[in-house]
């Protein structure tokens, strides 16, 4: 790797640094990265199509273009940015597609994937876990609802803590805008949600 | 403090609902709420949402991710120059390849038709004959073409088998 290049990488992230490894030809950075961000593409993913399968073909789709794209990677953002701009970008055109040509009809469908619930501490009776399940389907839903950016704005902010200006890179729009968006998706959900945290 | 939604700032309201505040402005933000109904309820929405989302959990990754994903990888590398030149249009599905190709082949026929327009002939008049000149100099055409292809195999003979 160039001085040159270890520099730039330096002064974003020491994920952009391994990067620029990979792009040496260590495979082991690759692994590393992989790691480190496979679950958080997973969910981001799973969270936008709502299909476990999906999100996870899709998910291999974005560190495959991670890969091919190695050659010619050049850090000039947060590597964190740069893989949700890919995981961002294959997501709402698989949902564009998806809508084409089925319409809203999944929204509706009650048998969306319902993620296995992990209760660490003790089991819960059938009737909680119908009244979760209910909860959730009820999340799901709202979150199915909004407009596609404003959908994935919500998630960055909300899962993966990102800040507006990382928000707005990955939608390649301006920070203004990200929190336009974020401010009228909230208050979407809000109006469907609110109640639930009060109960 | 001002008021978040007065000032056009409703983004503190979200930040203070994600714990995102610091110590501080959280503090100056709840004395302010026991002043503002408006960012009150607002506040108490937007944590009430905080939370349904917090109950959101995905299902747990496939063990065999990496597997398939290395998979790939390894197809990946042992693809030839052809197959990473088409790969854009491997995956593209019929309800996609179809338009695309009836397009492409619309505008093949309609460039064509523009460099050669097609002129049509008039109808052939009822009883018409044929004409006796046309058909003699196509047979003297054809003649013609038969000597020059004689003349050519005589030519390819090879010296050995004269």
């Amino acid at each position: 790797m160039s001085d040159m290049g270890v520099a730039v990488a330096a002064t974003l992230d020491y994920d952009a640094e391994l990067m620029l490894r990979v792009k040496e030809g260590d495979g082991t950075s690759f692994g590393v990265l992989l790691e480190k961000h496979r679950a958080a593409v997973v969910y981001f993913i799973y969270r936008l199509v709502q299909e476990q399968a999906i999100a996870e073909e899709l998910a291999q789709e974005v560190f495959l273009r991670v890969y091919r794209s190695r050659a010619s990677y050049e850090p000039t953002a947060k590597f964190k940015t740069w893989l949700f701009r890919i995981a961002t970008h294959l997501a709402l055109n698989w949902l564009r597609d998806e809508k084409h040509e089925r319409g809203q009809e999944r929204l509706d469908d009650v048998s969306v994937d319902l993620p296995v619930r992990q209760i660490l501490d003790r089991r819960p009776s059938v009737e909680q876990e119908l009244i979760y399940e209910t909860k959730m389907q009820e999340v799901r839903r709202a979150i199915a609802a909004l407009p596609e950016k404003q959908r994935a704005a919500v998630l960055m902010h909300k899962y993966e803590e990102m800040e507006y200006t990382q928000i707005a890179t990955v939608l390649g729009c301006s920070e203004s805008a990200v929190k336009s968006l974020l401010f009228r998706a909230y208050e979407t959900l809000r109006a469907r949600l609110a109640h639930m945290g009060r109960t | 403090m001002n008021c978040p939604i007065e000032s056009h700032n409703p983004e503190r309201l979200v930040d203070y609902a994600a714990g995102a505040l610091d110590p501080e402005s959280a503090r100056a933000l709840v004395r302010h709420f026991a002043g503002c109904a408006p960012c009150r309820s607002m506040a108490a929405g937007q944590t009430a949402v905080w939370k349904a989302l917090d109950e959101w959990e995905a299902p747990p990754v496939s063990p065999d991710f990496n597997r398939r994903l290395y998979r790939r990888i390894d197809e990946e590398v042992r693809l030839s120059w052809w197959e990473r030149l088409t790969r854009p249009f491997r995956p593209m599905p019929l309800r996609q390849a179809l338009p695309l190709t009836a397009t492409a082949g619309l505008l093949l026929v309609a460039g064509l038709l523009v460099q050669h327009p097609v002129r049509f002939a008039p109808a052939a008049q009822p009883g018409e004959t044929v004409r006796a000149d046309q058909v003699e100099r196509t047979l003297d055409d054809l003649d013609l073409l038969r000597q020059f292809g004689t003349a050519n195999a005589e030519e390819n003979v090879h010296p050995d088998a004269m």
